[in-house]
């Protein structure tokens, strides 16, 4: 009975707590939760009680997880550990987990299913399980089961998936009609459909090192053509290179092919920098680029037949062969063509300046494009990064935001031919 | 019910004051009182001669509209045949006045967050949905994640303001051209239906995007679209009902730590019939337990 009423009490703490603080009530229904949480030390398991009995005072709260000194997985699970071992009515471990879960970004285990399975059982097994259809249908013990729903949640929008070990853990905490159960299954449904739905996969998690994401960054964006091939350079390769950094550069030999029958006459754009993310990482980028080839498009669109048109049919038995497709033999649109411009090469460099990018160009040129010494090459910093593109080119010349470029495009030397 | 309110009054002389303020968040589960379920902002309702002057502005292209659908009507030359590989854009943004019939939103707009968002034209003469997501919060106890931004269209309607749906059945795949920044968004078919509890009926698929310099055409089937109502995945799913479709849309945002920028070009969303695509609907249908599914 008296376990009813603290149960209960738990479900409205806030407000009865209100209601009482005038009246005089029994000692049972004034203990307070976070009050041996408060006196107890983390590393010592026998630390002496006290509060529990009427301390009129409000307890300081102390958190052990925002206390500890070093913050690893194994402080963590220790510290779980302790809070199991400490007492053998487990009291306040609902606050235990939700503290557990609040701090444990902090501790760098936020995508560890160890420690969520650790979370779990901390819950007493078999004492929340519903005994009868009313307790089944109300939500036995809703405390407990808000608080691992709450523990799902946070593992599925920090993607962590459960396996069937955790399932096995909640049933017996909650058995086969708790609501955290229902949770799980959901996730198991939905989780495994959505885990590989992405076209372009990646590591999980995504390495920290910069250039292990450029490369991955400028892989997944030369997916388009697949004949792209992706070279990392060193500037050190060149005689004279101002800055000392990578330079990964995805380029494909059509690419090449069309960088070769560029025109002399019109100018190569670098643009950047443009950001992609790889999932929680941004990468910027800069691309080699030149206006549309609009006669060419142009002359595109034209060849094109208006299937809709059924004024002009042509009967294929009088005297005239078969009309044959007209672009057989014309040149074939390549994906590189688009309507906004012509893409040759796309890059990320190590530092992102100007002189990186001007060395990316020069190696460029001595990996099979000598072509691109011929053609004026310009810097052009529109970006989405302003921030950084202002960085790249100096304060005074670049606005913050882009719409019309060719204002503040400035004509650079051509690179000199080493 | 007159007992009722005096149980209720006896009870409210009884309870102390402090019973009755709410310390948690008042649950109104099954009826809503608006479509905004309690997010609709009051905006000043202009004079009535402003009204009149509206009304009769309006009218004008309202009748315009309704002589079209009678024409229409009485023409009764509908589309039969949908040829495979041929794409029906239905949102162009190269149209002209295009921006007007998308409504931007983010957390920011109800002081729940701190993303910005908008809708612009590009360079490429596309529509850019752009803007920085923020997954910091208003630490107000109530709101737990925040950190959107989101694009939808305006509820399609025919004359007179009068609400109407799209009917895409003869379609079966969602075309779009699109470039985006490597991040994946959220395409948004809002269905909605008639009673508050098909208010927040939403299909939902995600489109990840490349990255990089090259336009992307994204071809996905209406099949793969699952139910979801207020953001949870809901139990019992279904097909999308391709006919009470009411709005389009797409939303990014800042999970997993990825706050930041975002940049989503748009440059046409269509759709298509691909015989070839059989499948009905992606997930299974199987039976499920009693009790236990959408409690």
């Amino acid at each position: 009975m008296l376990r009813r009423a603290q149960c209960l009490l738990r479900m409205h703490s806030t407000g009865r707590q209100s209601l009482c603080a005038g009246q005089r009530v029994p000692a049972v229904l004034h203990r307070n939760y976070s009050a041996d949480e408060t006196n107890s030390n983390s590393g010592n398991p026998n630390a002496k009680r006290s509060g529990t009995g009427g301390s009129k005072s409000l307890p300081a709260v102390r958190n052990v997880f925002a206390a500890a000194q070093d913050k690893t997985k194994d402080t963590y699970l220790t510290m779980v550990e302790i809070f199991q071992e400490r007492d053998v009515h487990r009291r306040n471990h609902v606050e235990f987990i939700y503290a557990a879960l609040k701090h444990m970004p902090d501790f760098g285990v936020e995508n560890d299913l160890e420690v969520y399975k650790a979370l779990i059982n901390v819950m007493p097994k078999g004492k929340f399980i519903p005994t009868n259809l009313f307790q089944a249908e109300f939500m036995h013990y809703p405390k407990q089961q808000q608080c691992i729903i709450d523990l799902l949640e946070q593992m599925e929008d920090f993607g962590v998936m459960p396996d069937y070990e955790m399932e096995a853990m909640l049933l017996n905490v909650f058995g086969n009609k708790g609501h955290p159960l229902r949770k799980y299954w959901r996730m198991m449904y939905w989780m495994p459909k959505f885990k590989n739905l992405s076209p372009w996969p990646l590591p999980n998690p995504v390495p920290d090192d910069t250039l292990e994401i450029a490369k991955l960054a400028v892989e997944r964006m030369c997916t388009v053509d697949l004949r792209s091939q992706i070279n990392v350079f060193d500037t050190k390769e060149l005689k004279d290179a101002v800055d000392e950094t990578w330079i990964v550069s995805g380029m494909s030999p059509e690419q090449s092919k069309l960088l070769r029958e560029h025109s002399r006459q019109k100018a190569l754009y670098i643009e950047g920098p443009f950001h992609i993310w790889i999932r929680n990482r941004r990468i910027n980028y800069f691309t080699l680029r030149a206006d549309a080839d609009t006669e060419f498009l142009a002359q595109l669109d034209e060849r094109q037949l208006d299937e809709d048109d059924v004024s002009h049919i042509e009967v294929p038995f009088f005297g005239r062969p078969p009309p044959r497709r007209h672009n057989q033999l014309g040149k074939l649109r390549s994906v590189h063509q688009q309507d906004d411009g012509t893409i040759f090469a796309i890059c990320a460099t190590g530092t992102s300046t100007k002189d990186s990018l001007l060395s990316w160009i020069r190696l460029l040129e001595a990996h099979g494009n000598p072509s691109i010494g011929e053609v004026p090459v310009l810097f052009r910093f529109t970006s989405t990064v302003p921030a950084k593109a202002e960085e790249i080119e100096g304060p005074a010349s670049v606005p913050a935001t882009s719409s019309d470029s060719s204002s503040r495009s400035r004509k650079e030397e051509e690179p000199s031919v080493s | 019910m007159y007992k009722l309110i005096r149980q209720g009054q006896r009870l409210s002389c009884w309870m102390p004051a402090a019973q009755q303020i709410h310390t948690t968040a008042v649950q109104c589960t099954f009826w809503e009182r608006e479509k905004k379920s309690g997010y609709k902002t009051k905006l000043p309702e202009p004079s009535k001669k402003q009204l009149i002057m509206d009304g009769l502005r309006d009218l004008k292209e309202e009748i315009k509209l309704w002589r079209k659908e009678v024409t229409e009507q009485l023409e009764s030359d509908p589309i039969l045949v949908f040829r495979p590989g041929e794409t029906d854009v239905v949102f162009d943004f190269k149209a002209p006045d295009v921006l007007d019939k998308w409504t931007v939103t983010t957390d920011a707009d109800h002081g729940e967050g701190k993303s910005t968002a908008a809708l612009e034209l590009s360079a490429a003469g596309a529509g850019l949905f752009h803007g920085e997501v923020n997954s910091n919060h208003t630490k107000d106890g109530i709101i737990k994640r925040t950190g959107y931004a989101n694009i939808r269209t305006k509820r399609v309607r025919k004359s007179f303001k009068r609400e109407s749906t799209y009917d895409w059945t003869q379609y079966n795949m969602l075309i779009m051209k699109v470039r985006g920044d490597g991040r994946s968004y959220l395409i948004n078919l809002h269905t909605e239906g008639y009673f508050d509890l098909m208010w927040n009926d939403i299909y939902h698929y995600v489109l990840y995007t490349r990255g990089g310099p090259h336009w992307q055409i994204a071809k996905i089937p209406f099949s793969k679209f699952f139910l979801s109502s207020k953001g949870r995945v809901q139990d019992r799913q279904g097909a999308i009902p391709l006919n009470r479709v009411t709005h389009f849309g797409f939303s990014v945002a800042a999970k997993k730590g990825m706050d930041g920028p975002f940049g989503l070009e748009i440059d046409y969303v269509g759709l298509e019939y691909d015989p070839s695509h059989r499948e009905e609907f992606a997930y299974e249908m199987y039976q499920t337990p009693k009790y236990i599914v959408a409690t």
